[in-house]
């Protein structure tokens, strides 16, 4: 096991959670949290799934050796449902304090006592013990290969927050690159993005806006997935694509086999995407993946990111984007902009830019639960070609859809707003974040 | 096959248990199905067909649409079978067939299944 732990929780369980450890009374609360498990080369992820709350002096009575404990009982019944559901168990408490916290001697002896056995009711699935104060948590995590100190707990809401066991301490070089940026979201905010694995999911008009914003705001790590090739109709929207990019020397001419040997030719568009990335800033680690998201190596590339953004057009992609945030923790945004226009009268309707947030929570903008993947599409997106054609679906994939890219600017503009509100706390705790349309049109 | 395709196949079998059922993977995860012997009708010549479907390796969030059955099947009058989500003639499995388009508009994937599906387009065709 890696020793980077991390525990992520949506806000809302978070929220539930807090109200219960920190009523305002000043005592001593107990709880547990269950959580899944995602372990990739960055560290291990605990995400957290639910939280059982422990009834005073029903669940969490005085104890024997130290001042509470949670009752055999409520520890049977938890740890029998992690075992069941493959899940580990987390056992919380709450101390004073407020940026720093730590285990008691007491809590230490306890974990040592108890969690050996609680490891083999649990079949293996790691368990171990939080404690919290206001601003912080501290964690003793147990595996069957070793003992590991939790390193921060991720909340993932409208802000996105870390709690740590103590205040962290900032790097003091600041780079004059980013002047602008540290007066707003000071150095602490620059050496956030710094930090961040963003993962890009198609790289056409939106995708490559959002690629290069990303690179300019400081972003240390992208993930870009695609695997189309530069057309000769994508240079008017695609961020630093070049007529050879597109091999439009061969692509422009009127005969087939050489438009085609132009298409083989021409650049995939994660890689034009990565020079533009690496211009606008050169420290920058860029992973450009030339493939699907719908096949599993390459949806796994993405497990282990802090943030998705979806620019694709297929509803098979939207369906595992959705299926990242939910099942990782990874909050993301959907853009895309619509020209509709009608096919009797070809009269242009009503055109609408559109940035979805999806967080990883109930109301979340679950994009599956907003009818945006419909079932029709995704079937007919499974066939072939040949298949499409013969069973007479071919209108909506064989007729290219109308695309600016100021429509893509809208959205895109929207969603890496969003992300940088979010990973720097300046949004209002209030805040709702909640899918946006615009149309255009509209004066 | 993934394991969903794999269970809506045994909840086919088990709901059709007098059809047999021919599967074929189609090598994403997803599989052909043809369910034989199937009563689709006094009013089509003959009443029985069976009825073939592609279930994609999206199930269940993919809808299972469209339906095929025999391409032979006339009305019992002798005329043709088209219009009102009909459609031929159309090719299944490299067998002449009618297609029959019932797309699930409001899917959920929690409680319409592949099975369910086919016995709707079953009642469906009956009221043809």
């Amino acid at each position: 096991m890696n020793k980077l732990i991390e525990l992520r929780i949506d806000q809302p369980l978070w929220y539930k959670l807090r109200q219960h450890l920190f009523p305002g009374d000043g005592d001593e609360h107990g709880a547990v949290i269950v959580a899944g498990l995602a372990e990739t080369s960055r560290g291990v992820r605990l995400l957290a799934r639910e939280v059982f709350l422990a009834k005073d002096g029903i669940d969490y009575v005085p104890g024997t050796r130290g001042y509470r404990a949670l009752t055999a009982k409520f520890v049977a019944e938890v740890s029998g449902y992690c075992a069941r559901e493959k899940l580990c168990y987390l056992a919380v408490h709450c101390h004073g304090g407020r940026d720093e916290v730590s285990f008691s001697a007491d809590d230490i002896a306890s974990h040592e006592r108890g969690y050996p056995a609680l490891l083999d009711i649990t079949c293996g699935s790691p368990v171990g013990a939080l404690v919290f104060a206001e601003n912080a948590v501290a964690g003793d995590i147990w595996t069957l290969s070793g003992r590991f100190p939790l390193n921060y707990m991720t909340i993932i809401g409208s802000n996105i927050s870390r709690l740590y066991p103590s205040p962290q301490s900032r790097s003091r070089f600041s780079d004059p690159m980013y002047d602008r940026h540290s007066r707003i979201f000071g150095d602490a905010g620059q050496e956030i993005f710094s930090s961040l694995k963003v993962g890009i999911i198609g790289l056409g008009g939106g995708g490559s806006l959002i690629n290069e914003w990303l690179s300019r705001l400081g972003v240390g790590h992208i993930v870009a997935i695609d695997f189309d090739r530069v057309d000769l109709t994508n240079l008017p929207r695609i961020v630093g694509a070049s007529q050879m990019n597109a091999m439009a020397i061969l692509t422009k001419q009127p005969i087939p086999w050489l438009q085609k040997l132009g298409q083989s030719l021409a650049t995939y568009k994660v890689h034009v995407a990565r020079r533009v990335a690496k211009q606008a800033n050169p420290s920058i680690r860029y992973d450009a993946i030339v493939g699907n998201l719908v096949d599993e190596p390459t949806a796994k590339l993405l497990v282990d990111t802090d943030f998705l953004f979806l620019a694709a057009d297929s509803m098979q992609s939207r369906l595992v984007f959705n299926a990242l945030v939910y099942q990782y923790l990874i909050p993301g945004i959907q853009i895309g902009a619509k020209v509709p226009v009608d096919k009797q009268t070809k009269q242009v309707g009503y055109i609408f830019t559109a940035t979805r947030p999806v967080f990883p929570n109930a109301n979340g903008g679950c994009l599956l639960c907003h009818e945006l993947i419909p079932s029709g599409k995704l079937q007919e997106e499974a066939l072939g070609e040949k298949e499409r054609r013969a069973q007479r679906y071919v209108e909506d994939h064989d007729i290219a859809q109308p695309s600016v890219i100021t429509l893509n600017v809208k959205s895109a503009g929207q969603a890496i707003n969003d992300f940088m509100m979010m990973f720097t706390g300046l949004y209002k705790s209030d805040v709702r974040i909640h899918h946006q349309m615009e149309f255009v049109r509209e004066r | 096959m993934t394991p969903e395709v794999e269970q809506a196949i045994t909840q086919i079998k088990e709901a059709f248990p007098n059809h047999p059922v021919d599967v074929e993977p189609e090598g994403q995860g997803g599989a052909y199905i043809t369910v034989n012997n199937v009563q689709i009708g006094e009013q089509y010549m003959p009443s029985t067909s069976w009825i073939g479907f592609l279930i994609t390796f999206q199930y269940p969030h993919a809808d299972v649409y469209p339906h095929f059955i025999d391409g032979g099947i006339r009305r019992v009058n002798g005329g043709l079978i088209n219009g009102n989500g009909f459609s031929a003639p159309s090719n299944w499995q490299n067998r002449s067939a009618i297609q029959i388009s019932r797309r699930s508009n409001r899917l959920n994937p929690a409680i319409d299944t592949a099975a369910t599906k086919l016995a709707k387009v079953i009642s469906w065709l009956k009221t043809q």
